[in-house]
């Protein structure tokens, strides 16, 4: 069973259980104990990376610092969901407000200013109320989104080819829905490249494609962005490693036939211990 | 082997405006962000850095030094 859902679930999915939605994102600072605004940490976030990276050539050292960082992920992680759980997520989650990418920023130094370049990740809960004391942060304020719009914004990137995670600020408290592509985002890059798996579980599905119905047209392919699909050269079907799924969804979307469905990780032995 | 990259603050002073290194790199390798941040105001341009974060990506093409309008990159393998 997925961990998340074991401890914050109340029987179902962690992130469908509203209880997840309802702590504050900024606790009060104590008088006094004022220190660097959380928002710099988070802005700074590639850079905690490096000391970790530097151990690379060490492979003893580096696996021994990396159970310190999925340590910490533990309390700062998210997980990829599928878009019918992201709607029904939206659904839950107030406010909704559409924010800049903090990681593109960092990676490609993009701006997402909101009128030719849509914002494209999702803040949720009552700190959005406070972002604008953040100016750096967005360059131009948040918008806030009704659930309909939020619905639209998610399906509108999601089928573009962006994978859906959720992120939390304090686990279980889910902040935020973003929407992702490697390299770009830090938490599918930080798992596939360095394993550190509590900074983005795998979700709560799986693809598998329809062989009678797949005609071998690639489309599906190029959208993976864990790697995990390749065309079989002599069978001239498109092959999902299930094992390196992540149950985004994205090549579902991108195929002509309807030949690729989710299916549910929990319902495949093999699979189901495997996040 | 993984290369020592390092920038030059001096010659690199509002990378998020210049951004060429972070957008040209294959690899995607380098990040930005600001060294401080206040309520309220936006952080000045100069008050931004540039480091190679995923530096065991690093392919070694060169493509940032060749880039860099400043020459504030400089690269270095092993030893040498």
């Amino acid at each position: 069973m997925c961990e998340l859902c074991e401890k914050y679930g109340d029987k179902g999915r962690w992130y469908l259980n509203p209880k997840n939605y309802a702590r504050p994102l900024y606790k009060k600072v104590e008088k006094g104990k004022e220190k660097e605004p959380m928002i710099l940490e988070e802005l700074r976030g590639p850079f905690y990376y490096k000391p970790l990276i530097e151990l690379k050539d060490n492979p003893e050292a580096f696996e021994k610092m990396k159970e310190g960082y999925s340590k910490y992920h533990e309390t700062m992680g998210g997980q990829v969901v599928s878009l019918d759980d992201a709607k029904k997520m939206v659904e839950i989650a107030h406010p909704i407000a559409r924010i800049d990418c903090v990681c593109r920023r960092a990676t490609r130094a993009t701006l997402e200013d909101g009128e030719q370049r849509p914002r494209s990740c999702l803040g949720l809960g009552v700190g959005m109320f406070r972002w604008e004391e953040w100016p750096e942060r967005y360059k131009g304020g948040v918008e806030f989104l009704s659930t309909e719009e939020a619905k639209e914004h998610i399906e509108h990137w999601h089928k573009r080819g962006m994978v859906i995670t959720i992120m939390t600020f304090g686990t279980p408290y889910i902040g935020g829905i973003c929407l992702c592509d490697y390299p770009d985002c830090l938490a599918i890059r930080v798992r596939l490249d360095y394993g550190i798996k509590p900074f983005l579980l795998k979700g709560h599905q799986v693809a598998k494609v329809n062989y009678e119905e797949c005609t071998g047209c690639g489309d599906c392919v190029q959208r993976c962005q864990f790697g995990a699909i390749k065309m079989e050269v002599t069978t001239k079907k498109s092959n999902i490693d299930m094992t390196r799924c992540f149950g985004c969804g994205v090549c579902v979307y991108a195929c002509p036939q309807d030949a690729i469905s989710l299916i549910d990780r929990e319902k495949l032995p093999g699979l189901k211990e495997e996040w | 082997m993984i290369p020592q990259i390092e920038i030059d603050k001096n010659k690199c002073a509002t990378p998020y405006e210049c951004k060429k290194c972070l957008q040209i790199c294959p690899q995607a390798i380098f990040a930005v962000a600001p060294t401080k941040v206040e309520r309220f105001k936006e952080t000045a341009p100069e008050d931004y850095e540039v480091q190679a974060v995923f530096k065991d990506k690093c392919v070694l093409c060169m493509d940032c030094i060749k880039v860099c309008p400043t020459g504030a990159i400089k690269i270095k393998v092993g030893g040498s």
